[in-house]
């Protein structure tokens, strides 16, 4: 059975999130909410929601079209149109009674069959089901998503002692495919497991920083990236989520948990919280947190709060020589004399130990905890891999010289590890004291996992070639942030002679956050500083003439990205016979913003998209404005759907909701191409030259006018239309794709050497923002 | 001998022919500069070097300081030479007209520096230093402290000090241990020894007042918790006077190598009354505003006693004879030839030429950038002159100052046997010269600022100033009817210098001892291709005028043939230097520590 219409009920921040999940996934679904005392129309409540969810930064629909498959109600008069919903969600108030009060009415309105679920991250299932017939409990199951729902993939599933396995399997399967989540299961205990264990973990490191005396930037440079744990550790976490959420959440925990539980001795009420939010001091949404810009008197001031007067002073970068001294090296941090190591080793060897106390309680297995906290808190490495990266015989020495206890799980470990790798294949130790394979849902194709049982086919610093299988070779970007330079054309070319040889079809994949940044600037700007233009110039010839190889290499190329694919990122994407994106892909060419032109084929390609596209007025003229005004705008899709729009994507191009089955999916197309492959065609143009080019400027210099275009912008903008326009060209003539490509790389050589180009590189290598000069 | 004449010629060349001087007027301040008051003041600067330092250089060496209770005597002479260098105004050349200064550039300042150093480089310490000094507080101090001070040292009669190295710490400056406590009246009380302070006690001026980096005591550790103060020997009574004698006295006086009139002191401060010169902790950066003008400087000492040298040299190898020429007797009427015939005398001459004129060119080209960059208005040219001035900065310092003392070298040989004595002091100038490799930051340090600083910040972006201009001038002039050869010549040299960049851009980041095992070598080719550009350039110009050069011919002519020489004789040198480069580190870092 499949989910072909889905029921939200609860409109709220996570109900209405989960609403335009599904739409996003193409599914119908409907979603209701109270109707409001006095309320002007009765469905405003559902209706306000769907009106926010178009406005929401990041944005929760993939594409607007998606808000058409959302249907608003209320609970009053619409009960009846979840009749023929496969699954209802209910995300309403954390309240036994309203869930009890909703769950009557809806047991009498579902359909027998469909799957029930709660969003509820705090109430016990065996409480939501009580009062609750057999067949509503065999169906019934905790779903906790996170906030944003499109963009956490986490999800946390619940089934109890009376669900059926066949419905937890159901919406597991969904939930992963057609959503895009990382399914954990978890018992029906407290918090699950991402609350459970990120709760005590933030708790320790706040009463651990205030005990030892530390600051907030200091404790989040120790608590963060040398932990693998984001750059906002503790503190600015804390801010993120909300101050005045921990008080609720502590209580909810004591509660709940038994009075042996490792939580209740971190337990302790901090005044500056209560302060704190007295004040209107609760993070991010409040008036400040831990951290706050102070904009009293025009200023942009960053603060932080001093721990222990809770009175704001300007931000003091933690400046900790232990850190520096450790490196990569967590141990040395942990071992470090002094109240830095002393706090690094307390948060982590409690947050370990705890870990290690939540199983079989909370989770099956270490797999589930690990992963709980990469997806959830996006920590590079879950607890019981630390555990393994500290080594578990090191780390029960520290807590038996530390007086402090030793969890059974870890004592298991002892003498070995969480995981290990045995015959290719990664495992992790069970509670049965063996080792058991790390088992992938069918369909989920790693290349961290063929990386275990296999040797690369070519390497080098920048990228690497795998065999994936079913004669199908991946190419793997592994430079820094996946940026394009020599090297990796190189390799790439080389690759394609391979493939040719010896297989059928090629996939470009990574399993980086994002696939590709586009060129090495910092490579481009160094050699454009040193006035080595012969090196620029073979580094723009040498990856048109690679990536037009592959076009029209006698085997079909199939990109798969996901995250970013930006400049040559994108140009890659461009030049594939076929791509499956990644749902979340950001797709775009953006080498204005740096005062360049595309110079890899990038321009020539989407000229020949637009072209070809039946809807465009007839003449050479709107092909080249539309392709004119994504790339002077630098404009860049904000999901695999908009980007088919864009015409980055082509329609037929296939979108995986789920990372981890991008590279089967890609694998799947490629193969499906094999039988009769053949090349495409190389297009042929015919542009409008010279007027064109001045035509284009026109619309660049209003641009200029309304004060949205730079005097380089205008320039550069220039460049662009010369190309587009095929410079010298008249309407009669046919131009060549490579004398689009020679255009191209004579209009990029000429702005490489302008300074305010050079200007813009570098700003944007510092600061991460585009220069507007 | 030493007989020194300052050349004017070629230093009018340099700023005039090379640095288009007319232009400098466009700058902030420099309205009245023209041309002829360019030159004026050249000559000037000339009579007094010549006239006044230069006889006082070899009694400086002879005599060298003494110290008589706790008071350093400098050598017969330099008190007199010093009283008139201050009444010509000398001292007072490049500083600025609100405190008394004559607002010269540094264009003009440091082709005048240059001949001080010529005549008489331990002479060159004192108003050196006192110019040190000078810029540190008119940059950073209160106007309070600039008001009481600088017209003083503007004119001369107070002198000033640099107070930096203390006896366990040198290069790593983040090791200093003098403290500075402060005073319920806002002054601190400074408290430790320091050594090696050029111009630390003499008996020059009525006043010496020094500038001491000391720690105070809620400071950070190491290099950022140190502060900048201004110390001085008495303490200035409310109408200007020297009063009460501060907590500082000299305890000994070093004996050195050369520079011998200039007195080297250690110090010792004991609750000496001090002010805060700038902001509490970054005394480190004061200290570096003025750096690139300060080292500048030192190269320039490196300079100056190579032409010295170079023009003893000239003088005996014209002089002496001995021997005849190879091809047969050049002076059949007299007993030999003078030994100026021989190729090998010749090309230690020319050696010498090719660096003094190339590295005067090279300086002016800085200096003119110095300039730009502190006058002005332009933010734009601003930043390209700070990033210039940054890249060039430890080049010159260490290439002017290794060349210079290579040439002092040579003008000794030329002389043989009576080089090495000290009746013609020619050996006196590589003892003098000597000390310019080593401070102000040794010339190793020098190269690794220039990798591991210069080379890395903003993506390269210093480089540009210097890669732009020689990439465009190769492009522009490959093919000149006359030098199409020699610019060649240049844009192999330079060829070399990028891809050498661009490995140690590459290899150093990934490991930075890469980087440190080629820096000298680096910083060599770097300099060896600045001097290439500057000779291409100056041939250019040669061409250009030889055509009309009426009275000059000789001038360009030796202009043309020396710059022939330099892209034939020394600028290949670069091919072997990018050799080492490549070769990496492994030959100097594989051996064990036990094995040496």
């Amino acid at each position: 059975m499949s989910i072909r219409k889905v029921g939200v009920i609860g409109a709220g921040t996570m109900g209405a999130g989960i609403a335009a999940q599904i739409a996003n996934a193409g599914v119908p679904v409907v979603l209701l909410d109270i109707v409001p005392e006095g309320a002007a129309s009765r469905n405003m409540l559902a209706d306000g929601a769907v009106t926010r969810l178009l406005k929401t930064e990041p944005a929760a629909f993939m594409h607007k079209s998606a808000a058409g498959l959302v249907e608003t109600g209320n609970i009053e008069d619409d009960l009846g149109k979840l009749s023929d919903c496969d699954w209802i969600v209910e995300a309403v108030l954390e309240r036994p009674d309203i869930k009890h009060a909703l769950y009557a009415k809806l047991e009498a309105v579902r359909r027998p069959g469909s799957v029930i679920s709660s969003n509820t991250s705090t109430i016990p299932l065996k409480m939501l089901t009580e009062g609750r017939n057999a067949a509503f409990r065999r169906d019934f199951v905790i779903t906790h998503f996170f906030n944003p729902p499109r963009y956490m993939r986490l999800l946390e599933v619940v089934g109890g002692p009376e669900t059926s396995p066949d419905i937890v399997a159901e919406i597991s399967a969904f939930a992963d495919e057609s959503l895009g989540k990382s399914v954990v299961l978890c018992e029906d205990s407290p918090g699950f497991i991402a609350n459970r264990l990120g709760i005590y973990w933030l708790q320790v490191a706040m009463i651990e920083a205030i005990d030892h005396g530390l600051t907030v930037e200091e404790a989040d440079a120790i608590v963060g990236p040398p932990m693998g744990i984001p750059k906002t550790g503790v503190f600015g976490l804390l801010d993120l989520v909300g101050i005045d959420l921990g008080p609720q959440v502590n209580a909810s925990m004591r509660r709940a948990l038994p009075k042996t539980d490792a939580f209740h001795s971190y337990d302790r009420e901090v005044p500056l919280i209560g302060r704190m939010i007295a004040e209107g001091n609760t993070g991010r949404k409040g008036t400040g947190g831990f951290y706050r810009l102070d904009r009293t008197g025009g200023k942009r001031d960053k603060q932080a709060i001093d721990l222990s007067t809770g009175e704001y002073r300007a931000e003091r970068k933690a400046n900790l020589p232990e850190i520096r001294a450790a490196g990569r090296d967590l141990r040395s941090l942990l071992e470090a004399k002094g109240k830095v190591g002393a706090y690094a080793f307390r948060v982590l060897a409690q947050t370990l130990s705890y870990a290690a106390t939540l199983i079989p309680e909370a989770a099956a297995d270490v797999v589930s905890v690990d992963a709980t906290m990469r997806l959830g808190y996006n920590w590079k490495q879950g607890p019981f891999e630390l555990a393994d990266r500290l080594g578990v015989d090191w780390l029960i020495g520290k807590l038996t010289a530390a007086g402090m206890a030793v969890p059974k799980l870890l004592s298991d470990a002892a003498g070995r590890g969480f995981y290990r790798v045995e015959a290719g294949k990664r495992q992790f130790l069970g509670l049965d004291g063996a080792y058991h394979d790390v088992i992938r849902a069918a369909g989920v194709l790693l290349l961290e996992d063929i990386k275990l049982a296999s040797e690369p086919l070519l390497k080098n610093g920048s990228a690497a070639l795998w065999d994936i299988g079913d004669g199908v070779a991946c190419f793997e970007f592994t430079s820094k942030s996946n940026s394009i330079d020599d090297k990796l054309l190189e390799l790439l070319a080389k690759s394609l002679d391979l493939v040719a040889e010896k297989f059928k079809a090629l996939v470009i994949y990574n399993e980086g956050s994002n696939f590709s940044v586009g060129a090495n600037l910092g490579l481009a700007l160094f050699a454009a500083n040193i006035a080595a233009w012969s090196e620029i110039d073979k580094l723009i010839s040498g990856g048109q003439k690679t990536f037009k190889a592959m076009k029209y290499a006698h085997f079909p190329v199939v990109a798969a990205p996901a995250g970013m694919a930006l400049g040559g990122g994108c140009e890659i994407v461009l030049h594939s016979d076929a791509v499956q994106a990644h749902a979340e892909s950001y797709i775009g060419l953006v080498e204005t913003g740096v005062g360049l032109v595309p110079g890899w084929g990038g321009c020539g390609e989407m000229l020949a998209r637009w072209k070809a596209d039946p809807k465009l007025p007839r003449g050479p003229m709107p092909a080249s404005a539309k392709t004119f005004e994504a790339i002077s705008t630098a404009t860049v899709s904000k999901s695999a759907h908009e980007a088919r729009g864009h015409k980055f994507l082509r329609d037929t191009d296939g979108i995986s909701m789920n990372r981890d089955r991008l590279l089967a999916d890609a694998k799947a197309r490629a193969l499906a191409m094999v039988e009769g492959y053949t090349p495409p065609n190389a297009p042929e143009f015919k542009l409008a030259g010279a007027s064109g080019r001045f035509g284009l400027n026109m619309a660049a210099e209003g641009f200029a006018k309304r004060g949205l275009a730079t005097p380089h912008d205008l320039i550069v903008a220039d460049a662009l239309a010369e190309v587009l326009t095929g410079g010298p060209a008249d309407l009669v003539d046919v131009v060549t794709e490579q004398q689009l490509l020679d255009l191209e790389r004579a209009a990029f050589m000429r702005l490489a050497r302008t300074g305010p180009t050079l200007a813009r590189i570098e700003h944007t290598l510092e600061t991460g923002k585009p220069l507007r000069n | 001998m030493q007989t020194y004449k300052a050349p004017l010629r070629d230093m009018r060349f340099v700023v005039h022919e090379m640095n288009d001087s007319v232009s400098l007027s466009a700058l902030r301040g420099l309205e009245e500069i023209s041309p002829d008051l360019i030159d004026s003041i050249l000559e000037e600067a000339a009579k007094v070097a010549q006239e006044v330092l230069a006889p006082t250089n070899m009694i400086g060496d002879e005599e060298g300081c003494r110290l008589e209770n706790g008071v350093v005597r400098t050598p017969t002479g330099f008190k007199q030479a010093y009283d008139t260098f201050c009444e010509g105004g000398w001292t007072a050349i490049a500083c600025d007209p609100r405190f008394g200064g004559q607002g010269l550039p540094e264009s003009v300042n440091k082709l005048i520096e240059e001949m001080i150093c010529s005549a008489n480089l331990a002479f060159s310490l004192y108003p050196g230093l006192t110019h040190g000094a000078y810029e540190a507080i008119a940059s950073h101090a209160t106007e309070e402290l600039k008001q009481i001070y600088l017209p003083k040292m503007v004119e001369g009669t107070w002198s000033g000090t640099m107070c930096l190295t203390e006896a366990h710490c040198g290069t790593d400056l983040g090791m200093m241990r003098t403290r500075a406590v402060p005073q319920a009246d806002g002054s601190y009380r400074v408290s430790g020894s320091k050594i090696f302070i050029s111009a630390g006690e003499h008996d020059l001026t009525e006043n010496i007042i020094h500038l001491v980096l000391a720690r105070m005591p809620d400071a950070p550790p190491g290099i950022k918790g140190i502060s900048l103060f201004l110390v001085p020997k008495f303490l200035p009574t409310d109408d200007g006077r020297p009063g009460p004698r501060n907590g500082v006295v000299c305890t000994a006086i070093e004996h050195k190598m050369g520079i011998k009139g200039s007195s080297t002191a250690q110090l010792s401060f004991d609750d000496a009354q001090g002010w805060l010169v700038g902001v509490p902790h970054k005394g480190m950066a004061a200290m570096f505003t003025m750096m690139n003008s300060e080292r500048l400087s030192v190269g320039i000492q490196g300079l100056g006693a190579a032409e010295a040298s170079y023009q003893g040299a000239v003088a005996y190898a014209k002089d002496r004879i001995q021997g005849r020429a190879l091809s047969g007797a050049k002076e059949p009427g007299k007993q030999a030839d003078p030994i100026i015939v021989h190729p090998d005398v010749r090309r230690m001459l020319m050696t010498m030429r090719a660096y003094t004129e190339g590295c005067r060119a090279l300086g002016g080209w800085v200096a003119r950038e110095l300039d730009i960059f502190a006058r002005s208005d332009d933010p734009e040219a601003k930043q390209q002159a700070d990033d210039f001035t940054a890249l060039m900065t430890p080049i010159v310092k260490s290439l002017f100052t290794d060349l210079g003392f290579e040439a002092t070298n040579i003008g000794m040989q030329v002389y043989g046997g009576h080089g090495y004595i000290r009746d013609h002091g020619m050996e006196q100038y590589v003892r003098d010269a000597r000390i310019s490799m080593i401070y102000e930051g040794t010339n190793g340090i020098q190269a690794l600022d220039l990798v591991g600083r210069k080379l890395p910040q903003h993506a390269g972006r210093l480089l540009r100033g210097f890669f732009h201009p020689v990439a465009e001038f190769i492009e522009a002039h490959s093919s000149h009817p006359q030098l199409g050869a020699m610019v060649t010549g240049l844009g192999k040299a330079f060829g070399a210098l990028q891809l050498a960049t661009g490995h140690i851009a590459a290899k150093g980041m990934a490991d930075p001892e890469e980087a440190g095992a080629a820096a000298s070598d680096y910083l060599r080719l770097f300099g060896l291709v600045a001097l290439g550009y500057m000779w291409a350039r100056t041939a250019v110009i040669a061409v250009e005028k030889l055509p009309k050069a009426n009275g000059e011919t000789e001038f360009y002519q030796g202009k043309l043939t020396t710059a022939r020489f330099y892209m034939e004789r020394i600028l290949p040198q670069a091919g072997g230097l990018f050799m080492a480069i490549k070769s990496g580190k492994a030959s100097m870092m594989e051996m064990p520590e036990t094995t040496f």
